[in-house]
């Protein structure tokens, strides 16, 4: 009876420690696409003063890390990206202009991106996560998630001027 | 331990003036928004008056601050989104007012001895409301059947070169039932961060180049010389020319017009920083040219005025 339970216990530890290191693996992989910038980012309105209201496209074999990602995508497009407008919206150019920026800054910006970030202060899921069928997409063996979400751009901004990364429009004078 | 004593204080000296150096800020520009000639006449803002027999319209802005509210209500969104990041902008309506409150109290001003402020033609001409970057916004009502758009436009203009600097402007989404008002401010909110790219580039330009800055050279007929002129084998025109091309940042600029009365320089870049770190704008550059001027062998009297932080004007014979 001891033997059983001792294997049941180990058995358990296995599954448990597995699953674990897939969901790393796959954690791992979105940010390995967010890093090389594969997600879209599609106007979605004109959202309430200092915020951006979007669509953003993930890709993963899991929905609910592409869900989750799409935040870390929201604010990774924003600060480097930019998004180009559509009827009656004008597009946004990105926070920064130096391009090599990431490269600069990278260890302040690994810190920024990590999972439970800071990031993760400047934006929310617009629809509680909930996905409309339309933006649930199978590409190959991968899903392709369109998630709205609010940015709160004028915080972003601040908090990015006064750590310094980005110069502010008075900077200088 | 006196000649240590002595060392230690210079050195101290000199590490709190780079410090001061390394701290010196920039002049700031001004900006300023101020609704556009076609927004004025599309809206009836206009006055006119009569120039030697010519119907001329000039925008009429005092009574378009006070009957248009959503002119105030857009240019008071602009101010505030400005604000927030921390470049609050000048109000022409509070400008407007300053104005006029000045001019009634230089009216009244008297020394116990009765004497008046003295105020020349130009100090009257230049109490104008002025900026060094001028943000000309100009929207309109779009009707397609029961719904309206609104076509909105910012251009930010700097006042010396006259180039736009910054812009944004297009059409919003249509809507059956939002109020214009309601519309407007989604159109500054949508606009406002695309313009501010702009400014941050120019401003971005500035620190990289230098300011653009505009230089008159004019004279005054009672003067006998002119800027043909030799002085010791030079025509004075070119002493000019040179003085620019060695001051000028990385001696940028274009000499525009040049005759024996007035010469025109355009897009003149200057640093931002005198020799001893202190911020500079063009009359503080000229300065130098004026007083190259007025000693030997020159020997010139001049006249420096200046305009904003990017016109100086120097007239040449008299104060």
């Amino acid at each position: 009876m001891k033997k059983h339970s001792t294997i049941w216990v180990m058995l358990v530890l296995l599954i448990t420690g597995f699953s674990t290191n897939v969901n790393a693996q796959t954690d791992k992989k979105a940010n390995a696409a967010t890093d090389a910038w594969r997600y879209e980012l599609e106007v979605a309105g004109t959202g309430v003063q200092g915020t951006y209201l979007l669509k953003v496209w993930s890709y993963s074999k899991k929905p609910n890390v592409a869900i989750e990602q799409a935040k870390k995508n929201a604010v990774h497009g924003i600060i480097f990206k930019g998004f180009a407008g559509e009827q009656g919206i004008l597009g946004k150019p990105p926070l920064t202009t130096n391009s090599n920026l990431e490269q600069e800054k990278d260890e302040w910006f690994n810190a920024f991106f990590a999972d439970g970030g800071k990031y993760q202060k400047f934006v929310s899921l617009s629809s509680d996560g909930a996905i409309a069928a339309e933006d649930r997409m199978k590409v190959g063996k991968q899903y392709k998630i369109g998630v709205l979400v609010s940015v709160n751009v004028a915080l972003l901004r601040k908090d990015l001027e006064d750590a310094g990364i980005i110069r502010s429009l008075s900077a200088g004078f | 331990m006196k000649r240590q004593i002595i060392k230690i204080a210079l050195l101290l000296i000199m590490i709190l003036g780079a410090a001061t150096a390394g701290f010196a800020q920039a002049k700031k520009p001004t900006i300023m928004v101020v609704p556009s000639d076609v927004w004025c006449n599309t809206n009836g803002y206009m006055t006119t008056y009569d120039d030697q027999g010519t119907k001329v319209k000039i925008p009429d802005y005092k009574r378009a601050f006070q009957e248009s509210n959503d002119l105030l209500a857009v240019i008071s969104k602009i101010n505030g989104m400005m604000a927030d990041r921390g470049f609050p902008l000048k109000n022409m309506e509070s400008v407007v007012k300053t104005l006029e409150s000045e001019r009634a109290e230089n009216a009244v001003l008297t020394s116990k001895s009765g004497a008046g402020v003295s105020e020349s033609p130009m100090d009257k001409l230049k109490k104008v409301a002025k900026a060094d970057i001028i943000i000309q916004l100009t929207w309109d009502v779009l009707k397609t059947g029961p719904k309206k758009s609104v076509r909105f436009t910012l251009q930010g203009i700097d006042a010396y070169s006259d180039k736009e600097v910054a812009t944004a402007g297009g059409t919003g989404n249509p809507s059956f039932s939002a109020e214009t008002a309601v519309l407007l401010e989604e159109a500054v909110a949508d606009k406002i961060d695309n313009f501010n790219v702009g400014l941050q580039r120019h401003f971005d330009d500035l620190f990289a180049n230098g300011r653009e800055i505009i230089i008159r050279i004019k004279k005054f007929d009672s003067w006998k010389n002119d800027l043909e002129t030799d002085y010791g084998g030079k025509e004075l025109n070119v002493v000019i020319e040179d003085w620019v091309r060695a001051n000028s940042l990385k001696g940028r600029f274009s000499n525009t017009d040049a005759t024996e009365n007035t010469m025109l320089f355009e897009q003149v870049r200057i640093p931002l920083y005198d020799a001893n770190g202190s911020a500079i704008d063009a009359r503080g550059f000229t300065r130098g040219l004026q007083k190259m001027l007025a000693a030997a062998p020159y020997s010139i009297v001049n006249k420096l005025t200046a305009k904003g932080l990017g016109q100086a004007v120097i007239v040449l014979g008299e104060k």
